[in-house]
C-alpha cells in the first residue's frame, strides 16, 4: 500500500513544487524574524523600550516614510526576469514603442510591425492595428490583409462572428464603423462627437455600439438599423471625464468608469443601475460573469480588488487590467518596477514578470491591448 | 524519506533566525508527502497544490510562535489533512463544474496508479485521509486521532471500511 501510494505519478509536480517554493520564500523574504528572546528579567523593560522606539519612529514623519519603505516596497519580489511562459492558455496583444506584439501562451512573442494601437478581432482570428493615419486589418502572424487610410486613427474595437464582423474607431472625435473586410467604411456624421474613449461593441446579436460623446452622456448605437438601441431615456446624463466603457460578456450590463465615478447600465435603457462615486483607475468584467476586478488607490497604495476583497495590493502605481478569457487570472500592469503581475482571481496566486519595457523594445511601459483564447 | 528530528529542529531553529537556507531544506524535505497526502485525498493536482502552499505559507506567518520542543511534521500534516477533507468535501457538496475543470485535459496516470487512485476516489474524503495517513505518512492510529481530534476507535474503524472498500474495489 505505502509503496503504490508513493508511486502514484502527480500531474505537473516537479513545476508545482517550484511554484510553491518561489511562493513560500518570498513570504519568508517579507517576514521579520522575532528579536532574540532575552534574559527574563529584563523582558518588560527591553519591550517597553522597544514599543516606545516603534510608537516615537512610527509617530515621527521620517519614522512613517520609512515604514512605508519597509513595509511597502514597489513590486513583486522573485519575479521571473523575463516571460516564459502565460498562466492559463491563450495569446496576449502587447502595444508598445516598439510595435505590436502578440505573445503565445508558451511565452513566445511575434512582433507584428510598426503599429501604435490594436486589438483582437471577436475570435482572435485577426489583428486590427493602428498607425497614425491607417487602420489596417493583420493575421497574428502580421501578415497585412488590408489597409484604410483616415487621418488620426484611434481605438479600433472589433465585433461580430465568424462570418459578419464590423471595426469601429474613432478619428479624431468621429465615429467610424467599416466593415471586417475593409469595405463600407462609414462616418456616423450624424452622431454627437464622441469623447477620446474607446467605443465599446455590445456581445451578442446584432451590432450595437455604447460610445461617450464629448459631454460624458453614453449612447448605445444600432448601426444596423442606425437608430438608438436605448430607450426610455436613449442617451444617458453626462458624467464628466468618461475614460472607459465595457459591456460584460453576456451583454446585459455596461459599465462607464469617469474619473470620480463608476456607473453601470443594463441592457436596455441608459438610467443607470448603479452610480457608484468613488475613484477607480481601472476596472474589467470578469469573463462570463458581473463581477468586476477594480484598481483603487485609496492612499499611497494601490489595490484590486474583485467584489469585497482585495486580491492584490501594492505601494506602486498599477496601470491596465486584463482578464485571461478562461476568467481565472488578471494580468496588471506596474510600471515603477517594470513588471507585469498575474494574479489568480482568487488571490492565492501571484506571479510576476520583471523587465517588461526591454523585452518588448520600448521606452514606454508596454500596454496590454487583450488576452485572446 | 522523511528527515531525522535533529535536522528538522535545526532547520526549524534556523528559519527561525531568518535563515532562507534552512527554510528551503525544510520545504524540500516536506513538499513532497505534503503535497501527496492533499493530492490523495482531493485528486485534484491544482488543489492540492494550493492546499500544501497554504500549509507552507501558515508555517512560515508561525515560525516565531512554532514550539520548537514538537516536532514540524505531524504539525504541517495535519493543517493539510484537514484543508484537504475540507476541500473534497465541499468540493462533494457542490458538485463543482467549473470553466477550469471543463476544460482541463484529463490527467495521465500509469495503470498502477489508476488502480489505487481509483480506489481510493470511491471512498469519503474522512476515509481516504485516515488511509493517506497512516500508509503514507506512517501515522500510528493514536497519531492520527490526535491529528484529526477523533476518538481512537473512530479511526480504527476508518481504517478497517476503508481497506476493505479498497480491497474490494481493486479485486
Amino acid at each position: 500500500m505505502k509503496r503504490e501510494l508513493e508511486h502514484v505519478e502527480i500531474p505537473d509536480e516537479h513545476d508545482a513544487r517550484e511554484r510553491a517554493w518561489q511562493l513560500v520564500s518570498a513570504a519568508f523574504a517579507e517576514r521579520v524574524p522575532a528579536p532574540p528572546s532575552r534574559p527574563r528579567r529584563l523582558v518588560p523593560v527591553v519591550a517597553l523600550a522597544v514599543a516606545g522606539a516603534i510608537v516615537a519612529a512610527a509617530a515621527s514623519s521620517p519614522g512613517r516614510a520609512v515604514f512605508h519603505a519597509i513595509r511597502s516596497t514597489v513590486g513583486v519580489e522573485k519575479a521571473q526576469p523575463a516571460l516564459f511562459s502565460l498562466p492559463t492558455s491563450g495569446r496576449l496583444l502587447v502595444a508598445s514603442g516598439g510595435g505590436v506584439w502578440v505573445v503565445q501562451d508558451d511565452g513566445s512573442k511575434r512582433r507584428l510591425g510598426s503599429y501604435a494601437s490594436a486589438s483582437w478581432s471577436p475570435h482572435g482570428r485577426y489583428v486590427v492595428a493602428t498607425r497614425r493615419n491607417a487602420l489596417y486589418a493583420l493575421t497574428p502572424t502580421g501578415e497585412e490583409r488590408w489597409s484604410l487610410a483616415r487621418p488620426a486613427v484611434l481605438f479600433p474595437r472589433w465585433a461580430g462572428t465568424k462570418t459578419d464582423t464590423r471595426i469601429a474607431y474613432l478619428t479624431t472625435s468621429r465615429l467610424h464603423v467599416v466593415g471586417g473586410d475593409g469595405r463600407g467604411d462609414l462616418d456616423a456624421g450624424g452622431l454627437p462627437a464622441g469623447a477620446r474613449i474607446a467605443p465599446a461593441w455590445r456581445p451578442g446579436k446584432g451590432f450595437v455600439l455604447a460610445y461617450a460623446n464629448t459631454h460624458g452622456r453614453v449612447y448605445a448605437y444600432d448601426t444596423v438599423h442606425g437608430a438608438d438601441f436605448w430607450s426610455r431615456p436613449p442617451r444617458s446624463a453626462p458624467y464628466r471625464q468618461p475614460r472607459l466603457l465595457e459591456w460584460s460578456s453576456d451583454g446585459k450590463r455596461l459599465m462607464l468608469v469617469t474619473a470620480d465615478k463608476l456607473v453601470l447600465f443594463g441592457p436596455r435603457s441608459a438610467r443607470p443601475l448603479a452610480v457608484r462615486a468613488e475613484r477607480v483607475v481601472d476596472a474589467a468584467f470578469r469573463p462570463g460573469t458581473h463581477h468586476i476586478a477594480l484598481i483603487r488607490r485609496p492612499g499611497e497604495v494601490s489595490q484590486v480588488t474583485l467584489g469585497a476583497r482585495v486580491i492584490f495590493s501594492t505601494a506602486g502605481e498599477l496601470r491596465g487590467l486584463t482578464w485571461s478569457p478562461d476568467g481565472r487570472w488578471l494580468l496588471i500592469g506596474l510600471p515603477e518596477a517594470d513588471q507585469w503581475v498575474f494574479v489568480r482571481a482568487d488571490g492565492r496566486k501571484i506571479t510576476a514578470v520583471s523587465n517588461v519595457s526591454s523585452q518588448f523594445r520600448s521606452q514606454p511601459f508596454p500596454r496590454v491591448e487583450g488576452w485572446a483564447p | 524519506m522523511a528527515p531525522a528530528g535533529r535536522d528538522e529542529r535545526a532547520w526549524v531553529r534556523g528559519a527561525r533566525a531568518g535563515s532562507a537556507s534552512d527554510l528551503e531544506a525544510l520545504f524540500r524535505a516536506f513538499w513532497p508527502r505534503a503535497f501527496r497526502a492533499a493530492y490523495l485525498v482531493v485528486h485534484d493536482a491544482q488543489a492540492a497544490e494550493d492546499i500544501a502552499q497554504e500549509a507552507f505559507l501558515a508555517a512560515v506567518r508561525s515560525l516565531d510562535r512554532f514550539d520548537r520542543r514538537r516536532p514540524f511534521g505531524p504539525w504541517l500534516h495535519r493543517i493539510v489533512v484537514n484543508r484537504a477533507i475540507d476541500h473534497a468535501r465541499a468540493r462533494t457538496l457542490r458538485r463543482e463544474a467549473e470553466l477550469d475543470e471543463l476544460h482541463a485535459a484529463p490527467e495521465e496516470e500509469s495503470p498502477l496508479d489508476r488502480s489505487i487512485v481509483a480506489a481510493l476516489q470511491t471512498l469519503s474524503p474522512e476515509h481516504r485521509a485516515v488511509i493517506v495517513l497512516r500508509y503514507l505518512l506512517e501515522y500510528t492510529p493514536g497519531e492520527i486521532a490526535r491529528l484529526l481530534d477523533l476518538p481512537r476507535g473512530t479511526v480504527n474503524s476508518r481504517l478497517r471500511r476503508g481497506l476493505d472498500a479498497l480491497a474490494e474495489d481493486m479485486r
